[in-house]
């Protein structure tokens, strides 16, 4: 048996809230976008969409500072050298060894969280797909004050076709990020270390 | 039923922004968070209240006639300087009767009533403001009671507006011309002019800050004042337009009845449109061409940013339409994807779950 403590009170508290606000705003804007009236009336959809962006804008600047100064940031270190093979090593994990009960390749530590896999989805996801999606959402907020054409196609289709595209990824990354945590140990292995701060194990570590 | 905006939806707004603070009782940082997001939705809620309040004060004028009673002692109530506009000696004159709420007289020939009062307070608030009576009544007024011809003075908005450029007075041959191709015009209304929808003596264009709902409400509200026919759950003409009530609310009957081709941003054009030639094709508004957004909506954002600030302007934001970020291409395929991944993480489930239970088993038999 082995347990680690891995996520203090205020990282657990910012991950929820994110979850929060990222729920809100997915729901609010696929019934603002397929006119979803049954799912969150217009009326509603909209303002609440606005202010769950704007303190998701928050949100993001709180993972920042927390990554800056907070001891976060070394998890989402990317390290080049190892990367390749660590990459291999996890994809064939989870297409292989996953149904065959082999080892984790990968061993939690208070150093490092996140397997390569992991750390190379979360810089995609929180250090590019985010921000552009709070830029893209701003941009439609203050869409009077863009120009009204960029490239010869109007601003605000092609903001909108970015923060849509965006969406549809961020989307599909809540889906496999909610599966993939039911890969560890026991399927709420994380899930548990997520809501308690602790990682317990109970082989080894 | 076609004034009324739908209830305001900032409420919610406020209980989600409570809601999240009391949900986040926890040690100090993220109390400090929460604040601070606390403190962002609060001032944008603060503003939010405050230019309404100031135009509701502005729009609706005092129960009393007190302010229009043509007293020199009034001049704080009114913007303009001292001897202009209904403070002139002349404009007093003619005030000491028109300011009674009562002051009209029922039309021999076509037995309708007439109403010759004058809003003192609304005047003062008017692009008009300025000017005294005498400025535009100019003839026959001088004997009391006035005489019947006194009424076909034949005013005219056009050309006292090109006489007074220097004034500052818009220029409204532009606006002429569009008339003179609506509707309004060319099927030869009986009696239409300006005067049939603009009020010369409380006209002025929406301040900064009044909502686009109270826009819409009350730029419908001029073109049902006459097409009162209209004013049933799904009027005539319109029983293609889904969800009619809320189309009401949000978009003016302009928008609709006026030549795509050619708008404005700072003022809908006057080329009416006959129903047949109107716009009867959805995406013009619901797409990506957005037709609409620029005409009312961006241009409202952009004065009412002005004047709410910053992060009530991103909050209220209304210049959302249904369709405009849709593209029938990239929805299929990312719903398709989203499905396929679905699909994909099931499957992957299925199979942990199969090879464990294949797993125990064997080991169930490798140990008997």
């Amino acid at each position: 048996m082995s347990a680690l403590y891995l996520y203090p009170v205020w990282l657990r508290l910012w991950h929820w809230l994110n979850a929060l606000l990222f729920i809100t705003l997915l729901l609010t804007g696929a019934s603002m976008h397929f006119s979803l009236n049954w799912l969150i009336p217009f009326d509603v959809a909209v303002p609440v969409h606005n202010t769950s962006g704007v303190l998701l804008t928050v949100s993001w600047l709180v993972f920042l500072a927390g990554n800056l100064w907070g001891g976060n940031g070394k998890h989402y270190l990317i390290n080049l050298r190892s990367l390749p093979r660590d990459l291999i090593a996890q994809t064939r994990y989870y297409l292989h060894g996953i149904f065959v009960g082999a080892p984790h390749p990968f061993h939690v530590s208070a150093e490092h969280k996140l397997n390569a896999l992991q750390t190379l989805s979360y810089v995609g996801v929180m250090y590019g797909l985010m921000p552009i999606l709070v830029l893209s959402g701003w941009a439609f907020l203050f869409s009077t004050s863009l120009p009204e054409t960029l490239f010869g196609i109007g601003t605000v289709w092609i903001i909108a076709m970015v923060h849509l595209v965006v969406a549809w990824m961020l989307t599909l990354f809540l889906i496999v990020h909610s599966y993939i945590i039911t890969t560890g140990e026991t399927p709420t292995t994380n899930l548990k270390a997520m809501l308690t701060g602790w990682h317990k194990e109970a082989s080894g570590g | 039923m076609f004034s009324l905006p739908p209830p305001d939806p900032r409420p919610i707004t406020r209980w989600l922004v409570i809601g999240l603070f009391q949900a986040a009782r926890r040690p100090r940082l993220s109390m400090l968070l929460m604040l601070a997001l606390l403190v962002l939705t609060g001032s944008a809620l603060a503003n939010a209240v405050g230019p309404a309040a100031s135009y509701t004060a502005a729009a609706v004028p005092a129960p009393a006639p007190v302010a229009a009673a043509p007293a020199p002692t009034d001049a704080s109530s009114a913007p303009m300087a001292e001897g202009k506009g209904l403070l002139k000696q002349e404009s007093q004159n003619c005030m000491r009767c028109h300011w009674m709420e009562t002051m009209a007289y029922r039309d021999r020939e076509t037995g309708k009533i007439v109403n010759l009062s004058i809003d003192g307070d609304a005047y003062s608030h008017s692009v008009h403001a300025e000017l005294a009576c005498s400025d535009c009544h100019d003839r026959g007024f001088s004997s009391y009671p006035h005489r019947s011809s006194s009424a076909d003075e034949a005013l005219n908005c056009v050309d006292c507006h090109e006489g007074r450029q220097d004034d500052g007075a818009p220029n409204l041959i532009g606006v002429k011309h569009e008339f003179e191709k609506s509707v309004h015009f060319t099927e030869g209304v009986e009696e239409f002019s300006c005067f049939s929808c603009h009020n010369p003596h409380t006209f002025h264009p929406f301040k900064p800050g009044v909502s686009i709902l109270e826009v819409v409400a009350e730029t419908n509200g001029t073109c049902l004042d006459c097409h009162t026919e209209l004013l049933t759950p799904v009027p005539k003409g319109h029983e293609w337009l889904p969800r009619p009530q809320a189309h009401w609310s949000s978009v003016r009957c302009l928008d609709c009845h006026t030549p795509l081709e050619g708008r404005i941003p700072d003022r809908p054009s006057h080329n009416v449109l006959a129903a047949e030639e109107s716009n009867q094709l959805c995406v013009e508004c619901h797409s990506k061409g957005s037709a609409l957004l620029s005409q009312l909506y961006n241009y409202r954002a952009e004065q009412a940013r002005e004047e709410d600030g910053f992060f009530s302007q991103a909050i209220y934001n209304d210049a959302y339409i249904v369709g405009m970020t849709r593209n029938a291409w990239m929805d299929r395929i990312g719903l398709a994807v989203i499905f396929l991944m679905i699909l994909g993480v099931a499957a992957h489930g299925y199979g942990r779950y199969y090879s464990r239970r294949r797993q125990e088993n064997s080991q169930q038999e490798n140990s008997q």
